[in-house]
């Protein structure tokens, strides 16, 4: 009876697995660091602005002008600053430790020569890296909503349109935008974890991860790439400021969250093939 | 090994699926068959679209493209964005009613223009300032914004070249998601004009204008071409249509608007020459000096020496501009004439009207 119950493989519940691999990476000094050093963006930003004053002008899409006495427009304006690089480069972080720093350890072998299948690893790397991601952005927001209400001050969020959001629509509209940004970060941190599951050198992963967004963002700005720039992730990261428009232009917002799924559907299958085809 | 093989070939599917999503997502929304529709004439269609007055209740996106080929002018700014190749977008919101309200992105930030029955609201998030000014609905109606509806754009281009055109039906096409008559403005051979065709979009149902676009000789890209690339018709929230400046804004209030067309010098001293597709504005420069913004006087013939090129013949000399689907003269004396047609045309209208 003993040995029947042997022969079944034992399977760990996923969600214990999942927790694991959370508190894994949570763990580590560097995750807890990157996520301190981007709320301090937003006070940063807060601060720099409440300096400036009633005559702060400019910024993308003209949002420094909105956000005097309009504390709300802080997370978002701190989302749109860090999305072009310092947000993909937490998701490549995580990517690059997920699979390629276990391989310099030597403690992916371990988990490849487990009785485990290889989709069912890669989904849970995946996971961690996605937690990390959204925790991130999350982590922006929030100190932007605080920041925005202490230094700007606000009664609800004036949106560019001229209306006036309560408080939990204003909050509603910040949580569109923290989903939103994660989808574009986690299609740079999938497209990492393609590159993670290919080398043991963490370094190459990040080099290539934010290659791979600079060199979008600069062929988005040349002249005579129109044709190309639809395929862009960058392309569609301007759409950010709709969520302060009333209504809600979705359009470029559901084009971009589609596209960055598609990009994260190629990486992910890239880091599936790599990785199912690993010997041990 | 099998399950290695059917793992490479899941990765392998899962790559193209995403490239393929990729690709799906980059063609051009108005990619499709053309949708069957009953044969219409063009008088039907033509009277049908001048006869419908009521605009129902719609909220869409208006997207203007300009492929005119103009020189860049320096020193304008925002403006001269406009002048070369560029689009723009509009949203754009109609209760049915004589209510509307319009919104225009920018990089600046955004404009909103509400009017809600009384009173029209004009707000730059910019600056934070709501121009608020009463106005009948008849006096809003002729706001220089109407002309971006392209339902008020196509009727008036209708009424005005059916004369010297050749009209017809050119099958069906889909706007905005809808079906819509393709009708074609083709100049009669005897014009001389640099046009190939105009071309409007009339939605099968509502017979709305959808799309308005001009084509050039020789090109098979639309010049200039204003239409929705986003409509869905249907009643609208109230809210949409009403306006409260927001805490922090300066509210100032407009004063009963001038007539400016009469102020405008150039205006009275033009006349046109010739008629239909070949029509060519002739008329005088004003004598004074023109001021920019920060109040230099700018010299018009200096810009013109950097933008235009120089001619000259039996009418006098002067400097030329071209674009894609038409031509403009500047004579030394400080006469002008402008028209859709080629360099020859104009330079006949100036003598003629010498």
């Amino acid at each position: 009876m003993t040995a029947a119950v042997l022969d079944r493989p034992l399977r760990a519940p996923l969600g214990r697995l999942l927790a694991a691999e959370v508190r894994w990476t949570l763990r580590r000094p560097r995750t807890i660091i990157a996520l301190a050093a981007l709320a301090l963006a937003p006070v940063l930003m807060g601060i720099g602005i409440a300096i400036a004053g009633e005559g702060s002008r400019g910024g993308p899409g003209g949002l420094f002008g909105a956000l005097a006495g309009n504390g709300f427009v802080l997370p978002i304006v701190a989302m749109y600053m860090l999305l072009p690089v310092l947000l993909p480069l937490l998701g490549s972080m995580a990517a690059a430790d997920a699979l390629a720093g276990e391989s310099a350890h030597g403690t992916l072998r371990g988990l490849l020569l487990a009785p485990v299948s290889r989709g069912r690893l890669l989904a849970v790397k995946a996971f961690g890296v996605a937690v990390v991601v959204w925790l991130g952005v999350l982590v922006v927001a929030l100190s932007g909503v605080v920041t925005g209400l202490v230094l700007v001050g606000s009664n609800g969020l004036i949106t560019l349109s001229g209306t006036t959001l309560s408080v939990a629509d204003a909050l509603l509209r910040i949580g569109l935008a923290v989903l939103w940004v994660g989808f574009q970060v986690f299609a740079v941190a999938s497209i990492a974890l393609a590159v993670s599951a290919w080398t043991e050198h963490p370094l190459v992963v990040l080099a290539v991860a934010l290659a791979f967004v600079l060199v979008s963002a600069v062929v988005s700005a040349l002249p005579n790439t129109e044709w190309i720039q639809p395929y862009l992730l960058p392309t569609g990261w301007m759409s950010l400021t709709d969520v302060l428009r009333d209504p809600v232009p979705g359009t470029e917002l559901l084009r971009s969250t589609v596209k960055a799924l598609c990009y994260s559907v190629i990486g992910l299958s890239l880091a599936y093939g790599r990785l199912s085809t690993k010997d041990g | 090994m099998n399950r290695k093989r059917a793992s490479v070939t899941a990765a392998v599917a899962g790559t193209v699926v995403g490239v393929a999503g990729l690709a799906v997502l980059a063609m051009p929304a108005s990619a499709g068959s053309a949708p069957v529709l009953p044969a219409v004439s063009a008088e039907q269609l033509v009277q049908s679209v001048l006869t419908t007055k009521s605009v129902p209740a719609f909220a869409g996106t208006v997207r203007g493209t300009n492929n005119l080929g103009l020189p860049s002018v320096p020193g304008l700014g925002e403006a001269g964005k406009f002048l070369a190749n560029s689009s723009a977008e509009v949203r754009i919101w109609s209760d049915g009613e004589g209510r509307g309200k319009l919104e225009l992105p920018s990089n600046s930030g955004s404009e909103s223009i509400v009017y809600d029955g009384k009173t029209l609201w004009d707000w730059k998030s910019s600056d934070h300032t709501v121009r608020k000014s009463e106005q009948s609905p008849a006096e809003h109606r002729e706001h220089p914004q109407a002309a971006s509806d392209p339902a008020t754009a196509a009727k008036q281009i209708i009424e005005l070249i059916s004369k010297d055109s050749t009209v017809k039906v050119d099958g069906t096409a889909t706007v905005a998601g809808r079906s819509v008559y393709q009708l074609v403005l083709a100049p009669k051979p005897s014009e001389r004009t640099m046009l190939r065709e105009v071309r409007i979009s009339v939605d099968a149902e509502t017979k709305l204008p959808l799309q308005l676009s001009v084509y050039g000789n020789g090109s098979a890209d639309p010049v200039l071409q204003i239409g929705f690339s986003e409509l869905t018709i249907g009643a609208q929230d109230a809210s949409l249509f009403q306006f409260t400046p927001p805490a922090n804004a300066t509210v100032t209030t407009a004063e009963p608007k001038q007539d400016k067309a009469k102020d405008f010098p150039g205006d009275a001293a033009s006349k046109t020459v010739g008629e239909g597709w070949d029509t060519v504005l002739v008329g005088k420069l004003p004598t004074t000096g023109a001021t920019d913004k920060s109040g230099r006087s700018q010299d018009p013939m200096a810009l013109l020496k950097q933008i235009a090129k120089p001619v000259s013949g039996a009418w006098g000399s002067g400097y030329t501009i071209g674009a894609s689907i038409g031509n403009a003269v500047v004579t030394q004396d400080g006469r002008y004439a402008v028209g859709a047609v080629p360099l020859q045309v104009l330079t006949n209208a100036l003598e003629q009207s010498k």
